[in-house]
């Protein structure tokens, strides 16, 4: 469906996404990854609105770039939010299905709205709408000629929780008919909920692709560093290294405990327990590393 | 190319545009009516020198389309809406040539209405200097439109560059050295002026009118082109 072959793109000195190379298959791919990390770039030249500095994007096998035709069976939701305000939610999505060359826009407008639930305020200009709203007429609009393939740059920013489930609800069920759905976002949870397969991106490289479970799991079994405040570090320090979540801990001169555990979930449970026994009270633990930045950095040194 | 057009003409309509494009022409007729009605008769050739040629043609004409023409893309570009076209099935001149009508659709009004009024208070009864005169207006606001289509397309600072180049070029350059009059869209206009009524304007032209009409032509159409090839060359926001 998609082929992203040996893709780079750089402004200037600024290597934005790196000889990235992959595949995408009928189904949801989530493309992953912190803000900064290429995740717009490289979505940007899949549809086709940037060009590749050096590599070729294919999609049904043809060149994306400057190949108009192929926006019949491809729909984009850019991350940008702006929309014409001027215009009614129906305009809108009747406008973009003429020019997406539908046979009768008005009613295939209609059923775009309906399908992402926004028929009461489909008459509203959309400079009275709210993000939320905004971006569910963006997305009937992405919807409006029935695209076989989607590409949904950050959809679910500006969604409350209800909008949340029901955009889920709704792409899952795209999904089930046999499209291909490419979602990229930052928030680990989201692709979680939807994507069946992952594309990891850090720092403009592709730096682990495959199932959700399986980039899950490589996260739960990564290093963390945990800090402890406590009222004895000294005594502390020298018990919680015979546990068997812990793999090394160190003493701060501040007298916290600083803690590497590969294991952190059995970390939470054992460590209370320890404190309790020895008669040490517990004032903090925090984790050192838990940004989303150190957690892909991880999975780019793993 | 109508969805486009009429999503253009919304666009360009909206708000301050209009009442600033009626204001800049109503400018030249009010004016022309002051001078009439004060008791004042200037020769014609002074009246073509100061309303046409230095009003009109000089400034309120290229205001008006640059008002038009640079914010049919660059508004586009602006609000990062340009990706609704492009991410369309259609070809990318059936985005321009709709964008150049509707920035003509919207400004041309303002300069024919305003030329039409004036150029029929200067010449009463010669209905031939008058159709001269509004046809070469409304064929200077095709070509500027051309030009500052693509300049909105080209630059964020279309507005600015548009004017230097109507303000330095036009107004300064090409008055200190006439071979400059060559590169300019308002002498092309104006030879064409002269071409139609050469019975009352044929006087200092550097184009023949065979000439201004290739010259016309080569202008919309080039700037057609580049604005097409710029659309497919770019990074779309």
């Amino acid at each position: 469906m998609i082929r992203v072959e040996a893709v780079s793109r750089w402004f200037g000195s600024v290597v934005a996404v790196s000889d990235v190379s992959f595949e995408i298959a009928p189904g949801i791919t989530g493309l992953l990854g912190p803000n900064g990390a290429g995740k717009t770039t490289l979505l940007r030249m899949m549809t086709g609105l940037a060009k590749t500095s050096s590599g070729r994007v294919t999609v049904f096998g043809e060149p994306v770039r400057n190949n108009p035709a192929l926006y019949r069976r491809i729909g984009v939701m850019s991350e940008h939010e702006t929309v014409y305000g001027f215009l009614t939610g129906h305009e809108f999505v009747t406008l973009m299905a003429r020019l997406r060359r539908v046979a009768d826009p008005g009613a295939a407008a209609d059923r775009a709205i309906a399908l992402v639930d926004l028929l009461e305020a489909q008459h509203r200009r959309m400079d009275t709408y709210s993000r939320g709203m905004r971006q569910r007429m963006r997305l009937a609009a992405t919807l409006v000629h029935d695209p076989e393939i989607l590409l949904l740059d950050e959809p679910l920013n500006g969604a409350d929780p209800r909008q949340r489930v029901h955009f889920q609800a709704l792409l899952r069920r795209l999904a089930e008919q046999g499209r291909t759905i490419v979602l990229s976002s930052h928030i680990l949870e989201e692709v979680e909920q939807l994507a069946d397969t992952v594309l990891l991106i850090v720092n403009g490289k592709l730096a682990a692709s495959g199932g959700i479970r399986a980039i899950r799991a490589a996260l739960d079994q990564r290093p963390y560093h945990v800090r402890i405040g406590c009222s004895d570090g000294r005594r502390l320090a020298a018990l919680v290294v015979a546990l068997p979540s812990v793999e090394a801990v160190h003493l701060d001169p501040d007298g916290s405990v600083v803690v590497l555990s590969r294991n952190v979930r059995d970390l939470q449970i054992e460590l209370p327990k320890l404190a309790q026994n020895a008669a040490i009270a517990l004032r903090r633990v925090e984790p050192l590393d838990d940004s989303l930045e150190s957690v892909f950095g991880y999975l780019v040194e793993g | 190319m109508g969805a486009v057009y009429r999503l253009t003409v919304r666009q360009l309509a909206g708000g301050w545009r209009l009442l600033i494009m009626a204001g800049l022409a109503a400018g030249p007729v009010l004016f022309t009516m002051l001078v009439l009605s004060a008791g004042g008769s200037p020769r014609v050739d002074q009246f073509e020198q100061v309303v046409i040629d230095a009003m009109l043609a000089g400034a309120i004409l290229p205001l008006i389309v640059l008002a038009s023409a640079a914010a049919a893309f660059s508004n586009e570009l602006e609000d990062k809406t340009l990706a609704n076209l492009t991410l369309a099935p259609i070809a990318r001149w059936r985005i321009v040539l709709p964008k150049l009508l509707a920035a003509l659709t919207v400004a041309a009004p303002f300069v024919v209405l305003s030329t039409l009024a004036v150029s029929y208070l200067a010449y009463l009864g010669d209905g031939r200097a008058v159709l001269a005169v509004t046809l070469a207006a409304f064929i200077g606001v095709l070509l500027y439109s051309a030009f500052f289509l693509w300049l909105g397309l080209k630059s964020t600072q279309a507005m600015g560059i548009g004017l230097l180049y109507v303000v330095v070029w036009e107004g300064f350059f090409t008055g200190l050295v006439s071979g400059a009059r060559v590169l300019s869209l308002r002498h092309y206009a104006a030879s064409l002026m002269h071409g139609f009524d050469a019975r009352r304007f044929a006087t200092e032209t550097m184009l023949s009118f065979p000439a201004a009409v290739v010259m016309a032509v080569l202008v919309v159409a080039g700037f057609l082109w580049l604005s097409v090839r710029r659309l497919r060359k770019m990074d779309v926001p």
